[in-house]
């Protein structure tokens, strides 16, 4: 799962239903990415995982909580995914 | 968010055998188990006492005889141990200290020799000390879900001292808990579990209050029931109680500890810390973390997606140390205990990962804390106690938690007409099992093959592909032979057989004919076909 990632490339990691639909812990992409289309990069390669998950999930970059709706609602200089960067898509666990 | 019980009120353990009890076989059952428990505790104390009682009337005689006197009155109770502290010096530390001996609610702020004793390991940790210790025993928590995580969370608070523990859960234990659900064990199977974590926690410790609420947490009690906590613990199961757990304890001006677990990974915030109050906007609140409910069909129950005992225990056992954190927090200035940094900091707002498998197992996510016009916790809340007493706010709906209805498929048929099919000769047919392959490797019904759902639904094309290239390869299946659909319990093999039906346009070339799925699955097999086949 952890590991660097290819040279201009981001690390994503998939926790919980993330990677149970993706069938994987993590993925590498290519870097700069806006964070405002790190979604639709994810839906073109897994079919409906916005809806089954990341509508609902928390998002974070370099263990920091990035609210995804607010930074694709700026005009611009939005959250930029940066090479080596890792990203992490965390659904909520609600079982117990 | 069903099955209330009609105790709304708190019923101390001590009293409730003559309080109340369910007029049904389940309380005669309880009754009995805990008899025969409270009996084999009773014998063990009077095994004890006589053990006891003989040594001290030995040693007594024994110096009697050394002494020249007759002192051979045997004795009818332990000797009372002198006390041996200073008692000035020990005033004049709670002086310090700033505790009152005893509050206007009557609560000593004073420890018994056996407290001493009994908490002696954790007391000498600075973090705790004297003054922790004491405000562990007069604090109370309020455990809602006594599964796989209030268990661990429980044993270790009702452990520590924890004055007041409450406990909520209307379920009952069954054999599939054990592997994680501490407290409870086989005699307490099918009964209630806030009794068998009662029991098993009043062997712990006995000098712990005991609430118990033999019920679900529901929205019209749940900011009242608060009320009269220091603290919340969220062990629950479902988003719906998550949602709900966090609204009231904002409402009741509680922190609050939430965790969650399924499969091999976990999740531990802590919230509303501190409380929202006149004077303080609060910490954030579950709301702010995760705004959305995820849709209901991609929640899984521990039943349903499977949980490992140690990933749930290890969340459980987080909670209990974020609740002694809490409910005694490091003095700021404290000569007899040494600050740390943490103590001068406010903790920033965290979530911690724990993932079973993956390396770093553990992970800290720092989040931005509350969220703008975050429904129940910001400035502009909507959600009060009106709209929770008055059911307005319908946590089900907000959540979806009701099961999805399955679009109708055009044919579905009974496990028994399956059997039928499958005794009659000249009905060659394929079953195809959507389970994933974990569980079709599990048990299966003979013949069947294994094409899970998820891969139906992620892959229709290429599932179809694989089904044609299996009759194909087969001398013994012809093209055009019929099509059976099953899975666990019904849902997924009606959504592959909706699947299917609406491929049937773009893939009319496909080699088989779809019959149908098998209405209830294998749990519906082993209920009306065969009693045999194994429960998982």
């Amino acid at each position: 799962m952890s590991g660097k990632p290819p040279s201009e490339h981001f690390r994503l990691l998939y926790f919980a239903s993330a990677a149970s639909f993706t069938r994987k812990s993590s993925d590498t992409f290519p870097a700069p990415l806006p964070i405002s289309d790190l979604f639709s990069v994810l839906e073109k390669k897994y079919s409906g995982i916005t809806k089954a998950v990341l509508d609902s999930c928390a998002v974070t970059v370099n263990l920091e909580y990035v609210d995804v709706e607010e930074e694709s609602g700026k005009e611009k200089a939005g959250v930029v995914i940066k090479e080596g960067d890792e990203v992490a898509i965390i659904p909520p666990v609600s079982s117990g | 968010m069903t099955g209330i019980e009609t105790f709304g009120e708190d019923v101390d353990f001590i009293q409730k055998a003559s309080l109340k009890m369910h007029l049904s076989n389940d309380a005669v059952l309880r009754l009995r188990a805990q008899i025969a428990s409270l009996e084999g505790t009773l014998a063990d104390l009077k095994t004890q006492l006589q053990d006891a009682e003989a040594y001290y009337n030995q040693i007594t005689s024994a110096k009697a005889d050394a002494n020249g006197h007759s002192q051979t009155q045997p004795i009818s109770s332990y000797p009372v141990p002198s006390v041996n502290y200073n008692e000035k010096t020990f005033e004049s530390l709670v002086e310090q200290l700033k505790l009152p001996q005893e509050d206007k609610w009557g609560r000593s702020w004073e420890l018994t020799s056996e407290e001493h004793k009994r908490y002696g390991r954790q007391l000498i940790i600075p973090e705790i000390g004297l003054t922790g210790q004491l405000r562990l025993k007069n604090a109370s928590v309020l455990i809602v879900g006594v599964g796989g995580l209030g268990c661990p969370a429980a044993t270790y608070l009702a452990g520590a001292g924890v004055g007041k523990i409450g406990l909520i859960d209307g379920d009952t234990v069954e054999l599939s808990n054990l592997h994680r659900q501490l407290l409870h064990t086989e005699k307490w199977l099918g009964l209630g579990k806030v009794d068998s974590a009662v029991e098993n926690l009043m062997a712990r410790n006995p000098e712990i209050k005991y609430i118990t609420h033999y019920y679900y947490l529901d929205q019209k009690l749940a900011v009242e029931t608060m009320r009269k906590y220091d603290l919340i613990l969220d062990c629950t199961d479902r988003p719906s109680t998550r949602y709900l757990v966090s609204d009231a304890a904002v409402l009741a001006g509680k922190p609050m500890v939430t965790a969650s677990a399924l499969r091999t990974d976990g999740q531990l915030m802590v919230l509303n810390n501190p409380p929202k109050g006149h004077d303080h906007p609060g910490g954030f609140c579950y709301r702010c973390v995760f705004p959305k409910s995820p849709p209901a069909e991609t929640v899984l129950s521990c039943g349903e997606g499977g949980i490992l005992g140690p990933v749930v225990g290890v969340m459980g056992v987080l909670m209990a140390m974020e609740a002694l954190k809490i409910l005694s927090p490091l003095p700021q200035e404290n000569e007899y205990q040494y600050p740390t940094e943490a103590s001068n900091d406010t903790v920033p707002p965290s979530l911690l990962l724990y993932s079973a498998y993956s390396n770093p197992p553990f992970r800290s996510i720092k989040l931005r804390g509350k969220r703008k016009g975050c429904p129940s916790c910001s400035d502009t809340a909507t959600i009060t106690e009106e709209s929770l007493g008055s059911a307005s706010l319908d946590y089900d709906a907000f959540c979806a938690s009701r099961s999805p209805a399955a679009p109708i498929s055009a044919n579905r048929i009974s496990a028994k007409e399956y059997s039928e099919i499958r005794k009659a000769t000249g009905s060659p047919h394929i079953l195809v099992d959507v389970r994933e392959k974990v569980q079709f490797d599990i048990c299966h019904l003979k013949g069947s093959m294994n094409l899970p759902y998820s891969e139906i639904s992620r892959n229709p094309e290429a599932s179809i592909d694989k089904l044609d290239d299996t009759i194909t390869s087969d001398p013994n299946i012809a093209d055009g032979v019929s099509l059976y659909l099953i899975c666990r319990y019904g849902n997924d093999s009606q959504l592959a057989a909706n699947k299917f039906k609406d491929l049937s346009r773009s893939r009319p070339d496909a080699k088989y004919d779809l019959m149908g799925d098998i209405s209830g699955g294998l749990r519906a097999w082993r209920q009306s076909v065969d009693p045999n086949f194994p429960e998982y």
